[in-house]
Order: structure tokens, then sequence, then C-alpha cells
């Protein structure tokens, strides 16, 4: 720091009367001495009064900058006192005594202000210099400081800051002095007061050795005698043989461009991703051990490692059976050859193979396959679900002509859009079922997004095998099983209890149940071991549930079957299907059609299907091939109503699951839905079916207001209801009104 | 060209059965398989359309993954879906194979 080399050069400071930057002091000096004079009687701050008399000076512009209270005092917003307290704290007593000293001392005051032109010269920090200058020169040099920093301001123009910091100091320095000189004041102003003045040690700040001597001085003779001496050596220079004139050279090699160039360093950059799951990776694995996990973070040998090493053992034997196809071609089944001769299967080669064939790959295979379908039947699952459709913000073109066509037809048909309704959504087809007669559908007990659908001729001729399929509403397209039986199937029925089994009865009079849930084709057990199987076709299977656990029988589920041979068998599953003969069928909610012939003879031809109301527990409806469908009630022999619409055999009917008074009904040729609150004359909903194909079972779904039509082309559509309001009132009630009416009428 | 296909398990052959229902299904512009290397097991496109969306997409696929485990480390990408204007890319990932079907829903 330069006020630390000011510091060092202090004492080596010699002033001579000759010295110019003396004599410009001591005119400073005396001006500052008037200043002072004043200082001491006056309370303003003295820096003021300095300021007012270097008029021509740049400080005055400075110094307004300076706020003109001899105190600075900070406040916070609290109004507490937070002035910043100087550093150093001269000793009032010590200042008092030397304050004298600036308007005796000439010279002293002149070393002082040499000492400060040359510190702020070389000064560039002043903020130091104003606590420096304080604590450097202690007590006795404190007031001389003050005055020398105002005379050197008005000679050397510093920046301002400096100056500013430091009047600032100076203020304060003479703040202090004041407040002393103010005590002396009051008390002692007559006093007689004794003032001693002792020289302080000198400060060398420079020592410019002179050129000159004064000839008064000590050394003027030695001096002149060296002078002299000299003086007769250069005259004797000139052909004198002490001084001989030489040159000397040196010499410069030449220089020589050497260059060396080594080889480009190549870089490499080298970086990784720690990221969450690459540690928990390697901790992982190092935790467990496991040769087989690779620790290490590349991920590209990663998958071929594990591919290899989970491949290897698990699919060797597959590997050296494709060893044993190659050299036997007419064995492989259904495979496509190359030409190229496949000697041994290499390393890689098998490999796609083996992803094909992986779990996984199925896997990710049927979920590709549902995503696909999800995104075509979107809008039809959203509507079979009464969810709100979302439209493809991107098929646009297709917008402008419908929004036309809406328009015009919404002015057109306003009352056609509310009168209910059939829409079809969509139908489970697909080339398997073509051609083959839907015979009986039924939903699964504990997934009601799984239909079964069974596949058989209802007449003796054309018996073709018969198929079962469950599909899913998630893949219209493709059923997820297949089953072929033997004989048409006629019913089916899911177990409630083991929501996989599946009761299938068929033309041939055999019962079966199949498991569901694994990919096996046969069934779990068939009832062609039994003696007393049926021979005619088995009309009805049904699981029934046992509320109360009759004497030996476990709670659970019996499987009972009603069948063209009059029996109504109860069958234990056991090795094989066994069954207990004819069961009375008190106890039983669904019946056989042939129990209803025998009590009443009503109906001439064959019934085909009997179905009781889910809500009014002793009313039943019935439909023929009569061409009518007729409701029933337990205790009366006769039909309560009869509905006819048009002539053709009525192949099934169904109650709502929803509304007591709607019901349900295929014909040949439409679907009829009746709403028994709205007429009981004519159906409220027709459909009709697309020509050359028969509609032969109806079902409805149990969440949503759709229901499901087979036809005899083995497709199953699916309708939603629109529309459809049904009356007011509890549900059981209407029926009963309409029923006690009809009664009532006919009497 | 490799494609000498062995069928001797009934599994396979309901794994091509499904491959094909896939691609004739409503608005599929193509099917591809790829190994973990990218050399096409199975694909309807032509080559250079397969290298390249089984390279995009295999790139694609690790940043997802990455971004799944990064969440949380026990969990894994089980499926992709890209909604594009003109079509949905889906990628069924595995470690190693890509599994990627093309289809445009509103046709």
């Amino acid at each position: 720091m330069s006020t630390t080399k000011a510091k060092l050069k202090k004492p080596t400071l010699k002033v001579t009367p000759s010295s110019r930057v003396m004599n410009v002091s001591t005119s400073g000096v005396l001006r500052v001495n008037h200043s002072s004079t004043y200082a001491r009687s006056i309370n303003a701050s003295v820096s003021r009064k300095s300021f007012s008399l270097a008029a021509d000076s740049k400080i005055l512009d400075k110094s307004s900058v300076q706020t003109p209270k001899h105190t600075v005092q900070v406040f916070d917003e609290n109004g507490k006192d937070v002035t910043p307290q100087p550093l150093y704290q001269p000793d009032p007593a010590a200042v008092m005594s030397k304050h004298s000293k600036i308007f005796a001392s000439d010279t002293s005051g002149g070393t002082m202000s040499d000492f400060y032109s040359t510190a702020y010269q070389t000064t560039t920090n002043a903020s130091f210099a104003g606590p420096f200058t304080r604590s450097v020169f202690g007590s006795s040099t404190v007031s001389r400081g003050s005055q020398s920093t105002m005379e050197s301001m008005n000679e050397e123009i510093e920046d301002p800051s400096s100056k500013r910091d430091v009047s600032i100091s100076l203020s304060d320095v003479q703040v202090r002095r004041e407040e002393v000189k103010e005590l002396i004041k009051e008390e002692m102003l007559d006093e007689v007061v004794d003032r001693y003045l002792i020289e302080s040690e000198t400060l060398w700040l420079l020592h410019m050795p002179a050129v000159s001597v004064s000839v008064d001085s000590e050394e003027a003779e030695s001096v002149k005698e060296r002078n002299n001496l000299y003086m007769e050596l250069c005259k004797n220079r000139m052909g004198n043989d002490k001084y001989v004139e030489r040159s000397m050279q040196t010499f410069n090699g030449a220089p020589k461009t050497k260059e060396v160039q080594c080889e480009a360093i190549t870089m490499v950059d080298a970086a990784t991703t720690a990221t969450t799951w690459d540690m928990y990776d390697s901790f992982r694995s190092a935790g467990l051990g496991e040769a087989a996990l690779s620790p290490d973070t590349d991920k590209a040998s990663g998958p071929e490692i594990v591919s290899n090493h989970r491949l290897d053992p698990t699919r060797a034997p597959e590997r050296t059976m494709s060893v044993i196809s190659t050299t036997s071609i007419a064995s492989a089944s259904s495979s496509r050859i190359e030409m190229e001769p496949f000697v041994v299967p290499s390393e890689d080669e098998p490999d796609p193979e083996l992803i094909m064939q992986s779990e996984k790959f199925q896997q990710d295979l049927f979920v590709m396959e549902r995503v696909i379908l999800e995104n075509i039947y979107q809008p039809k699952l959203a509507a079979y679900r009464q969810l709100p459709t979302l439209e493809d913000p991107d098929i646009v073109p297709k917008v402008v002509p419908t929004v036309v066509s809406r328009r015009e037809e919404s002015s057109l048909d306003e009352e056609s859009t509310l009168t209910p309704a059939l829409e079809r959504l969509w139908s489970f087809s697909c080339e398997l079922t073509s051609g083959h007669n839907v015979s009986s559908m039924a939903w699964n007990k504990r997934n009601p997004d799984l239909l079964a659908v069974g596949y058989g001729q209802f007449d003796f001729k054309d018996q073709k095998s018969g198929l079962i399929c469950c599909w899913s509403l998630k893949n219209p397209t493709w059923p997820e099983r297949v089953f072929t039986c033997e004989s048409g199937v006629t019913t089916l029925d899911f177990s409630a209890s083991n929501a996989s089994q599946l009761a299938v009865g068929m033309h041939d009079g055999s019962i079966a149940t199949y498991n569901v849930e694994s990919r096996e084709k046969t069934p779990v057990i068939d009832s062609s071991d039994c003696a007393h199987k049926h021979t005619s076709p088995v009309w009805q299977v049904r699981w029934i549930d046992h509320e109360r656990g009759a004497s030996g029988e476990d709670k659970g589920e019996t499987l009972i079957s009603v069948s063209a041979d009059g029996r109504i068998s109860k069958w234990f599953l056991r090795k094989g299907l066994d069954c207990i003969g004819p069961v009375l069928p008190q106890s039983l909610k669904v019946v056989g059609n042939l129990s209803i012939t025998l009590t009443s003879p009503c109906s001439q031809g064959p019934l085909y299907r009997i179905t009781w109301s889910p809500f009014c527990s002793d009313v039943f409806l019935s439909c023929s091939s009569d061409w009518t469908i007729q409701l029933w009630r337990q205790d009366l022999f006769t039909p309560v109503l009869g509905f006819t619409s048009t002539q053709s055999a009525v192949y099934d009917v169904m109650w709502s699951p929803k509304w007591a008074t709607v019901f349900g009904a295929v014909n040949e040729g439409r679907v009829e839905i009746w709403d028994l609150g709205a007429s009981i004359l004519d159906p409220t909903i027709v459909s009709l079916a697309s020509p050359g194909v028969k509609l032969t079972s109806l079902l409805f779904a149990t969440e949503t207001d759709c229901i499901l039509v087979g036809d005899s082309d083995g497709q199953v559509s699916v309708y939603q209801l629109k529309n459809l309001t049904v009356g007011e009132g509890t549900q059981v009630d209407a029926l009963d009104d309409i029923i006690g009416s009809t009664l009532a009428s006919q009497l | 060209r490799f494609s000498a296909v062995f069928i001797f398990s009934p599994k396979q052959a309901e794994v091509e059965e499904t491959l094909k229902r896939i691609q004739t299904h409503k608005g599929v512009i193509g099917t591809i398989v790829v190994n973990a290397e990218g050399i096409p097991i199975r694909t309807t496109l032509d080559n250079s359309t397969t290298v390249q969306y089984a390279g995009l997409l295999h790139q694609l696929t690790m940043k997802a993954r990455s971004t799944v485990r990064d969440l949380d480390p026990q969990n894994d990408l089980t499926f992709l879906r890209i909604r594009s204007k003109k079509h949905e890319i889906m990628v069924a990932p595995d470690k190693e194979y890509l599994l990627i079907v093309i289809q445009n829903p509103s046709e």
C-alpha cells in the first residue's frame, strides 16, 4: 500500500529551504492558518470554511456533496443512532496540546504537506487514507494532517471520493478538537496558558541529493577539491596514456529458427450421466451379487449380455430342435424355407426367432393389438360406456360437410332425434364365426366386459360343429378364446362363484364345462361318460346358487340342465359329470321350456325362451315360434298379455335388467323393444335386420343401455338404446299396475 | 435377406397370426419388429423407412425409459404412444426388441 510506503518514508523526509515544494507549502500553511484561527472561535465546520477559501479549486463542487454538519450522524429506520464510530479515537488531551502547532510551525507543516502531497499522488484507494491518516500519525500529527490535507486538496485535484472521505475524517477530527476547545473556552478563558513548542521527529519521504552544495557548508572544501580534481582529469584525458580508448565487440551468434511440432494430441470426451435408475440398478446388482446382472453402466453391452444369458438356458433345447429340423426338411409343418441351405444356426440367427417366441413379445403383441383397436373403436366404446365421445382434432376435412348436413337434418327431423331408437355401435365377428348361427350369449359374472357366445344351429338340419367364443369388449375383431365342440352349442352360462367356469349345453345332449382362464381348448369336464346324460338337445343350463345348504350338500352352485327329452337334471361335478334324475322345478327360477309346456298348453309350437322378470318375482315372459310373446304370472294358467307384431317366429326374449316394464325380443327379421308402460300393443323401438340374415338371440347389457343381437351369420351386434325414457314411479308398481289393469279389464 | 421361418411350436404360429391380424387392422400403416441392434426382424415397410423408424424410436424409448426410471427406479416403461397430426406411433419396448406399429386412426 502506498500509505504504508509513506509510513516507511517518514523518517527520511528531509526538508531543505531550497525545495520548491516547501515554498508552496508555506504559503498553503499561511492560508490555512488563517482558517484555523477562525475555527477556534466559530463552531462551524472548519472544513467548510477552508473550502470557501479555496475558491479556485474544484473542491468546492465536491464539497457540496458533503453534508454541512459538523457531526455526521446516521440514523436507521428506528431512529437509533448508528453513526459509524471512527476506528481511531485520538486522545483529546494529546490533541489539545499539539493543536497550537498548526499556527506556529512553518517547516513542520511543510513536512506534513510534503508528505500528504506525495501520499495523495500515490494513494489510489483513498478510503483507506481517511482512517490511515488518523491512525498513522497519532495524536501529534492529526492536526497537521488535517490542515495539510486541505492544502493539498487545494493544490492537486484527486478523485473526489478520496477528498470526501478525508474531509469527513477531517471534520470528525475537527469536531473533536472543537469539542475539546469548547471545554477550555468556558472554563479557562482568562487564564494564562503555557505553551510548549517541541519539534517532532522528522519523517523522510524522499531524498533527492542536491547537485549543489552551499559554499558555507563543511563539505564545501572537499567538494571543491573534488571538483578541481575532476576538472584536471578531464583536461588530461586527451593525450593521456592512462586513458585509452578501446572498443569491444561481442559476437552475436546468428539466430537460427528452430521449430518443434508434436503430434496432435487427441482429445477424447468422456462423459457419463449418473441417473437415478442407474445407481439403483448397480446397487441392486451389487447387493444381490448376481453375476448375471451386468453392473456396468454401458447400456449397449448390457442388453446383449443379459439377453444371451437369459436366452441360453431356456432356449437351448429349442435351438437343438432347430438343428434337427434343418436336417429333416420334410418334418417342417408350415414353414417357409429359403433356397439357401441352413446348415448350422449361428449364434445370431435363432435370436430373432427366439425374440418372436418370447412370452414378453406375445404380451406386447396382445397389448399392441388392443391399443390399435382402442384407437379404432374409441368412439363406439365410449358410447357404450355412456361416456362423452371425444372428437379427434385431426379429422378436420370431414367436419364441414357433416355440419351442413346436420343442420339440415336437425331442422327437419327435430322430432326424430328424440324418438327412441337403436343405434348400432359395432359387432363382434370374425372369419371363424361367419356362417355360424348365434344361439346363446352370456355375460361373465365377474367381468362385465367378457361375453361368451355359443354358435349352433337350432334345427336338426345343417348341424355344423359347435363353436364357443369368448369375446372381450376391448377386441371386437377377434375372440379371446375359441373352443370348438362336436355338436352345435345351444346354451351357455357362466358360473357366479367360479367366474371362469363356463357351462355349455349342446345339441346332442352333452354338457361340458370350460375354464376360460386357461388357454386349453378342451373342456374341463364332459358329460359324455355319464350314463344318464341327455339324449336330446339341451335347451338350458344354469348354475344355481344354493342359499340354504340342503342335507349333506355343500353350499355352492350346482348345474341344472333342461333338455328336450323332458328331463331336468342336476349335475355334480365329480370325476365326470354325473346327474341326478329329474328334479322338481319348484325352487328354480329359470326353467326350461318343457316344464311350461306341461303346465300351460296355450301356446302352439315350441317355446324358445322363458324368462322371469328380474323385478317381479312371479311374472315371466315366453316367446315361441307361433309369432307371440306372452306374459304370464305364476299363479295363473293363462297368459296375462300377449304380444304379436309380425308373423315370424320369435326366437328370443329378455327382460331389461334396468326397467321393469321393458323387454326386448328378436324375431326373424327385427329387434323389438317393448315398453309396457308406453304401449302394450306396439313395440317402442323396432330395428330391422340386414336382408338375408335372421336375428336369433338377444342379450341386454347389465351396466349400460345396450343390447346385443346375435344373428344367423355369426355376428353379434351391439346396439345402444337411445332416448328411451321410461315412465316414473317404481318399476315394480308399474308392471303390477299394468297386469292388474289388464286382468281387471279381462274380467 | 433373412426370411426363413421355422414354426416348430404352436406359439409361434399364434404369434405370426397375431402379427398378421395387427397388420390388417383398420388404419395400420406399418408394423416393425427390430432387435436390440436395430436389425429388423419383421417389417411391412421398406428398409430405409424401417431403419429410420427403428433408430429414432430406439433413442426416444431410451430417453423415455430413463425418465420413467429416474422418477422411480422401481418403475419401468411398458408402452409408448406418440400421437402426431397424421398418425400415431405405438412402441412396445423391451431390452431385446422394439415392436413398432404406425396407425392412422382417422382413416
